[in-house]
């Protein structure tokens, strides 16, 4: 973790809730913030299962917020988004769609009010940037997708919702390998405390959407990133999207449609090791505003953007010589 | 201090076995329940671990049908040496991760899992914590 604070520092977000529409159901959903009203919108997706906490570094990154306002929200049923009080939704499974995932990052950056906002998620937020610019291209300024893939199948398992396993810790821990090892150890193992608060069937119910109902290897000529910009940024790390796969989704994509690869990081990248994610995602929002007028490296490294990594992390302190 | 070369020999497994056995995190969080044997192979070279209560009671080189165990670990020695060092390399770093590439990308050179789906899901941190902690023993993190 980069950042220090003093006793009685108070962290400079706040949280509130928000009602937006979605498919015809009034949802109450949670949102932090943090930057200037007037600031360019960066509204941030979380990853499948998860909640905006994922966020927490980049809200309070000051080099960002000086002049993003940084916005990430729970979806329904994660975080502090509670279920609709209007559906009797315990008698079905909780499922994620494309469909309805769009919808409602759409709903909400309608009911905030966000005028050409930036869109940025990772692992299902980075993949349904493919839906977005393919459904509503003209709502966003341009789309950072984290993680981003055509395709990313196989990880919609019964394991992760079923009675005889401590789902809690199964899905934390069956994402532990989706980080490299260069991340430190405290915010791996914060990110898969972040995992452990998930309700039952939700991550499940996300990677739906994630390994089933997404799939674009034969619609990439529908995505319109010439409409609206798409940046498919995948982690060395990320066994599930890699680099390659972003390299691939970029190249069907065709105009518009820029892929760079995160070295030495992996698929939850702002949560994982934000220090050097912050770095990164800077590049890729100066290319976005415009303050950054060459074209973005293929391989982003902690060189190019002055960060020193910790020493590799081993899973437990070495006895003194 | 143990060496690439020295890797998997006898020497070897009693170091991570001792490291195992006074790890922390096995000790916390329910994992003294953790009794599931499992076995790993190295190329040709298998080995069985028998576990009790988050610890290692026994380990078995080359076990028999005398012997029983819930699910084990495959793969080559270079996927294993991979997966052994302090900093390893995209997809063979962690198990899980290195199973998806082989099972589901149907890539070459990783590990593989085999066994009882539901038993490993059932123990998954206590036997993936175990996994990693070969990295420490081999990487002399271990005390």
């Amino acid at each position: 973790m980069s950042e220090t604070y003093q006793q009685g520092e108070i962290e400079p977000i706040t949280g509130k809730y928000v009602h937006a529409e979605i498919e015809g159901v009034d949802h109450r959903i949670y949102f932090e913030e943090a930057g200037p009203e007037d600031g360019i919108p960066l509204l941030c997706q979380h990853t499948a299962g998860n909640n905006c906490q994922e966020w927490r570094h980049l809200l309070t990154d000051d080099d960002i917020t000086e002049e993003f306002r940084v916005i990430a929200h729970d979806l329904p049923y994660h975080g502090k988004s509670v279920p609709p009080t209007t559906q009797e939704w315990w008698k079905e499974d909780y499922t994620m769609t494309g469909k309805r995932f769009a919808e409602t990052l759409v709903s909400i950056a309608d009911a905030l009010e966000l005028e050409d906002p930036i869109y940025m998620g990772s692992s299902m937020g980075g993949n349904i940037t493919l839906e977005l610019a393919d459904w509503y291209p003209d709502r966003f300024q341009a789309l950072i997708g984290l993680e981003c893939g055509a395709h990313s199948p196989g990880f919609y398992i019964d394991w992760l919702d079923h009675p005889q396993v401590n789902t809690t810790e199964v899905n934390a821990y069956s994402c532990w390998g989706l980080m490299a090892p260069q991340s430190p150890e405290a915010a791996r193992r914060e990110t898969m405390y972040l995992y452990e608060q998930g309700a039952t069937g939700v991550f499940k119910g996300d990677l739906y959407y994630y390994s089933v109902d997404h799939d674009y290897r034969d619609k990439l000529d529908q995505v319109n990133a010439d409409e609206c910009p798409l940046y498919a940024v995948n982690g060395e790390y990320d066994y599930l999207t890699t680099p390659e796969d972003g390299r691939q989704t970029a190249d069907g994509i065709g105009e518009g449609a820029i892929a760079v690869e995160m070295a030495e990081i992996g698929h939850f990248p702002m949560s994982e090791h934000p220090e050097l994610f912050n770095a990164y995602v800077r590049e890729i929002l100066d290319h976005i505003t415009g303050e950054r007028e060459e074209d973005l490296p293929d391989v982003l490294t902690p060189d190019h953007v002055g960060i020193e990594l910790h020493p590799p992390a081993p899973a437990r302190e070495k006895p003194a010589e | 201090m143990a060496t690439e070369t020295e890797f998997a020999t006898h020497e070897w497994w009693e170091s991570y076995k001792e490291t195992v056995n006074s790890d922390p995190e096995m000790q916390v969080r329910g994992h003294d329940k953790f009794s599931e044997n499992f076995y790993v192979e190295i190329g040709d070279e298998r080995v069985l671990l028998e576990m009790d209560g988050g610890r290692i009671a026994n380990l078995v080189p080359n076990p028999t049908l005398n012997h029983q165990w819930s699910f084990g670990v495959e793969g080559d020695r270079e996927a294993w040496e991979e997966f052994v060092q302090e900093t390893p390399p995209a997809f063979n770093h962690e198990i899980i991760a290195s199973h998806y590439r082989s099972a589901v990308r149907n890539e070459d050179g990783h590990l593989m899992l085999t066994g009882n789906n539901k038993k490993i899901f059932q123990n998954l941190r206590a036997f993936q914590r175990t996994l990693d902690l070969m990295r420490v023993a081999h990487n002399n993190g271990g005390s």
